[in-house]
């Protein structure tokens, strides 16, 4: 155990952790948009439309990330769209949380009982005032922990980046070993800051949690 | 010659010839996992139960294990084991550190998804059970643990099959499964984007069929009530 080691390389490390959150949070905007968007888009009146919405997302929602990533980071250049590795990443990551935002969110409608579609139908509002007005609303409630959750999962997937070259926590780690040879201490390190941002949500989607499972 | 994406040429007999490689990937894949599952249901009931213990210091340790393991990256934990324990003179192979890894991490999450499972079995249960003359363990054994696994079932399926996406990660540390296989296929032809479509292809299907399965099992458990 070398604890001189660790203090020398903490500051290269939180240059990584920088770089982790700030991946992270542009993924999660992006991802969230783009799947609050398709998941509501899978309850439109055209059958045809959400059951195909339905299908890509359990299609790409069954391809594990890092196989994302390599897809688009070494297969795609071959079709001609070669993209560096930071927008790769970035890319790959956005579609994964596009995909499991959807599926949340599918969840939360799902919920809704359906005399409130009833209720507002014969109110006589069309769909889209029918979502924007009364179902998301009531659903969004209900997505808090879930999406909480998926965001603890992707801060922590956002190490796989690492594996394409994308300068972030866990490959500043990677550098870091190569010169000290500490893997031990410098992995372990990682490890609790990792803990340190992902920790805090964790709790807060199990208090969410509670709160929906009391009685409003 | 122009270039761009017209100009790309498929080599789909890349895919036909690595095919046999790829099944051989994708079965090993279904092994690990399989495997991993046992373990970490084993693993994750007992620690559960550790957690319905009161006083001592089991709680606390098993609540630590828990919140440690779900809150870092798996990468970083498959690391850890693989380069990182070598360090203290723990060497494992790549086959053993992988799984170990895949079995501490989904045992952190069964083991919440069981305590959570225990939670859920009304009280009366077990006061009806001690009634009619069963021991504590009895009661545990024939009343509230069948229960608790039959609401917990649908948590550890959706883990089963994280665990199966999950796997991907010990091609990493060199274990030879579906994704281990599809780089070192497409890094020798170079035929990437095929080759790699070819392997998440695998990977729906092998995803598709298990969840179809989960729940049918889970629709037969709804019955049989």
């Amino acid at each position: 155990m070398s604890a001189r080691v660790v203090l020398e390389s903490l500051p290269y490390l939180l240059r990584g952790t920088l770089v982790t959150v700030g991946l992270s949070l542009a993924v999660i905007a992006l991802g969230t948009a783009a799947g609050l968007t398709l998941g509501v888009l899978r309850f439109v009146p055209w059958r045809g439309v959400g059951r195909g919405i339905g299908w890509a997302v359990e299609v790409v929602r069954a391809v594990p990330l890092l196989l994302l990533m390599f897809f688009i980071f070494f297969g795609l250049p071959a079709i001609g769209v070669g993209l560096p590795t930071l927008p790769a990443a970035v890319l790959a990551m956005s579609l994964w949380m596009m995909v499991n935002t959807a599926e949340v969110v599918r969840g939360g409608i799902q919920s809704i009982p359906t005399g409130q579609v009833e209720a507002a139908r014969s109110l006589g509002l069309g769909w889209v005032p029918m979502m924007r007005h009364v179902i998301v609303p009531q659903a969004v409630r209900r997505m808090i922990p879930p999406f909480v959750g998926l965001c603890t999962i992707l801060i922590k997937d956002t190490s796989l980046a690492a594996i394409i070259g994308v300068f972030e926590l866990t490959r500043a780690a990677q550098e870091t070993i190569e010169r000290t040879l500490r893997s031990f201490e410098i992995y372990t390190v990682t490890a609790a800051i990792y803990f340190v941002i992902c920790f805090p949500l964790t709790r807060l989607a199990q208090r969410a949690e509670a709160r929906l499972a009391r009685p409003s | 010659m122009t270039a761009g994406p017209t100009a790309y040429s498929f080599a789909w007999s890349a895919v036909w010839r690595g095919l046999p490689y790829l099944l051989q990937g994708a079965a090993f894949t279904v092994f690990v996992s399989a495997l991993a599952m046992v373990v970490a249901v084993a693993l994750g009931l007992v620690l559960a139960a550790l957690t319905e213990v009161r006083g001592g210091l089991a709680r606390p340790l098993v609540r630590a294990y828990v919140e440690v393991f779900r809150n870092t990256p798996l990468l970083i934990q498959i690391f850890i084991v693989y380069f990182g324990l070598p360090q203290l003179g723990w060497r494992l192979s790549p086959f053993l550190s992988g799984l170990s890894a895949l079995v501490l991490y989904a045992a952190a999450y069964n083991a919440e998804i069981f305590r959570a499972g225990l939670e859920a079995v009304p009280r009366g249960q077990h006061e009806a059970a001690r009634s009619i003359g069963l021991s504590e363990l009895g009661a545990l054994r024939f009343v509230i643990v069948p229960q608790a696994i039959r609401i917990a079932f649908p948590a550890l399926g959706n883990n089963l099959v994280s665990l199966v996406k999950n796997s991907s990660l010990v091609s990493t540390i060199g274990m030879v499964e579906l994704m281990f296989v599809a780089n070192d296929i497409a890094f020798n032809n170079f035929r990437t984007f095929e080759i790699y479509g070819a392997a998440a292809l695998l990977y729906v299907l092998l995803v598709l069929a298990l969840t179809r399965a989960l729940h049918l099992a889970e629709r037969r458990m709804a019955r049989a009530r």
